[in-house]
């Protein structure tokens, strides 16, 4: 028996689900701590510079009528939030994620010697990349996209619920993809192959209609697609390709087989 | 030294077994890194698992520490089972890794702070006692600083100091001297034992002999996956080896000349051991071992004659050194 009152404060049982998540989390949120200024890029400078370079500059050339009655600026800001919610996954779930199995990291590791179960360490994780880092940053860029007079309604703050449903399909994923390689040498792979195809690709700067007949299916497969059509239907209150529920139910697909298979990923890593 | 965190109230009850395990073993594919091994480890003391580099040590300590499931047999932690209540023995240990695995990017405060909140203490508490662990490991000081900043030493500190946090009632320590300087080595030794000397349980792998006769109170030596002899340091070099060691060189001979040198060397100590580099003769009087030298007319090099370690038994009972292993 010992005196200290950290005895007393030190939970000896096993923290339930959302417990652990919180837990784990906490290393993120205090890593968001010095980190959160390079944030300010992304959120606030990068959407700024999209706007004015492409939504202005480019959209004096572009008719609204080959874009549905839209100025441009409103035809690319939701697409935008959605791109910005990847990119940010990029950063969240590569590095951080290879990392933190590896020496030269060992969060995860650290992590696991805590009543932590891998399962935790997962949802620690994916609660930062895809519930804290949308609903912060992406919220700042649609703030920022709103003083190009891009919105009409209320309705346009769902283009952040689009940004994040992204998030969670994708994020789980690339858990599973960084979670499961041997050697770094492969991680940049996912910004050419992935992140940087997955941008352009998904009707963010042009109708995904407009896509060549063969690379429409890749098109339907990208999240941000998905994603991008119900933040337009949001922001600019234009029908999405396919009902919203159609798109909702692709996204929570992927985000729910995603979680499976980076939880097997992370249970096997996890388990020595 | 102001921090009283984890001292003991009253002597703790020695009988109390913290972990016990019975033809405990695992497998990775075919190989099987531990083969059957049967300990217990005693509340309030500082135990150790001494072996070469891929002898199993970690490997057990992994399963006590309950992230590597046992392939078989029985272990018990607190008197829990390690495969279905992992979570709440972990929450009763303290683990110091051997990478440290600490959050470089974090202060060193803050590393102890987000460490606590694992474990669920409050915020208000684990600042309370980030600050008395840190004067423990003298980091008060470095607080603020990020901890790629520190030296290795420190850092280990620093992880020690971390594996604290929750009070635990058994610290696993990974090879905590690996890779430091000798003063650091020496600090770090001395913060270990001021812990043992407050009756916290310890359990630490090395293949350091010096700090496992410095800081165990009984240790088993592994190899193989296997427990080849175990005891108290004094117990075992009493059991398995000679009171004294003479270390014969010659020149620059090396292992073949000096295996055919060793079978010339018979009787002069009770075993005869050729090295790479030298002879080792066991002998409970070096000056007996000296004058039959001189008799028999042979003239080392360098004759050295010290009293036997824990570093003889291993090579008594192994037949090679543990640096042999060290890759």
């Amino acid at each position: 028996m010992t005196t200290a009152t950290a005895t007393a404060a030190a939970d000896r049982t096993a923290p339930g689900t959302l417990t652990g998540a919180w837990r784990a989390f906490t290393l993120q949120l205090a890593l968001y701590k010095h980190i959160w200024h390079g944030t300010v890029f992304t959120s606030v400078l990068l959407p700024v510079l999209y706007m004015v370079s492409i939504g202005i500059g480019v959209g004096a050339y572009i008719d609204p009528a080959s874009i549905g009655g839209l100025t441009y600026a409103e035809f690319i800001a939701p697409g935008l939030v959605c791109s910005v919610a990847v990119m940010m996954l990029g950063n969240d779930m590569v590095f951080p994620v290879f990392g933190g199995y590896e020496t030269w990291g060992g969060h995860y590791l650290a992590q696991r010697a805590t009543p932590l179960r891998p399962v935790d360490i997962l949802n620690g994780h994916l609660a930062y990349a895809a519930v804290f880092r949308p609903f912060t940053n992406c919220t700042i860029v649609a703030i920022v996209m709103a003083f190009f007079g891009v919105y009409h309604s209320w309705w346009a703050s769902f283009a952040v619920l689009a940004a994040a449903l992204v998030s969670a399909s994708l994020a789980p994923w690339l858990f599973f993809w960084a979670s499961s390689l041997k050697n770094d040498s492969n991680l940049n792979m996912i910004f050419r192959f992935a992140v940087m195809p997955i941008s352009l690709f998904s009707g963010v700067f042009f109708p995904a209609s407009e896509m060549p007949g063969f690379l429409q299916p890749l098109v339907w497969l990208s999240p941000l697609w998905h994603g991008t059509e119900l933040a337009r239907a949001a922001t600019a209150d234009v029908a999405p390709a396919l009902p919203p529920v159609a798109h909702l139910a692709y996204l929570a697909a992927l985000a729910v087989t995603g979680w499976f298979a980076a939880r097997h990923v992370v249970q096997r890593r996890l388990n020595f | 030294m102001s921090y009283e965190g984890f001292r003991l109230t009253g002597m703790p009850d020695v009988n109390e077994i913290l972990v016990s395990a019975a033809d405990l073993r695992k497998s990775y594919g075919d190989h099987e890194a531990v083969r059957g091994v049967d300990f217990e480890i005693r509340r309030g003391e500082a135990f150790g698992f001494l072996g070469a580099n891929g002898a199993g040590k970690s490997t057990t300590m992994r399963m006590i520490g309950c992230v590597s499931q046992p392939s078989a047999g029985t272990l018990e932690v607190f008197g829990r089972d390690p495969r279905t209540q992992g979570a709440e023995i972990r929450a009763r240990l303290g683990v110091v890794p051997q990478d440290n695995t600490l959050d470089g990017m974090l202060t060193v405060f803050e590393n102890l702070v987000v460490y606590a909140g694992y474990f669920g203490i409050k915020r208000r508490a684990a600042r309370e006692k980030a600050a008395e662990l840190l004067d423990f490991v003298q980091l008060t000081a470095r607080s603020k600083d990020q901890v790629n900043e520190l030296s290795g030493g420190m850092q280990r500190r620093l992880a020690i100091a971390r594996s604290l946090i929750n009070d635990p009632e058994l610290v696993i320590l990974d090879e905590p001297t690996t890779g430091l300087d000798p003063q650091a080595r020496h600090l770090v030794w001395e913060r270990l034992f001021q812990l043992k000397h407050r009756g916290v349980s310890i359990l630490l792998t090395t293949h350091y002999m010096d700090e496992a006769e410095q800081l165990c109170d009984r240790l088993v030596v592994m190899d193989e996956g296997r427990i080849i002899a175990s005891g108290s340091p004094r117990e075992l070099i009493d059991t398995h080896v000679t009171k004294e060691v003479v270390e014969l060189r010659f020149g620059t001979a090396h292992t073949a000349e000096l295996a055919a040198l060793a079978d010339t060397l018979d009787g002069v100590g009770a075993q005869i051991e050729p090295l790479p580099d030298k002879i080792l003769v066991y002998t409970d009087d070096a000056d007996d071992t000296n004058a039959a030298l001189e008799i028999r007319d042979i003239h080392p090099t360098s004759v050295l004659a010290r009293r036997a370690t824990l570093e003889d038994v291993f090579l008594r009972l192994t037949g090679r050194a543990l640096v042999e292993d060290e890759a």
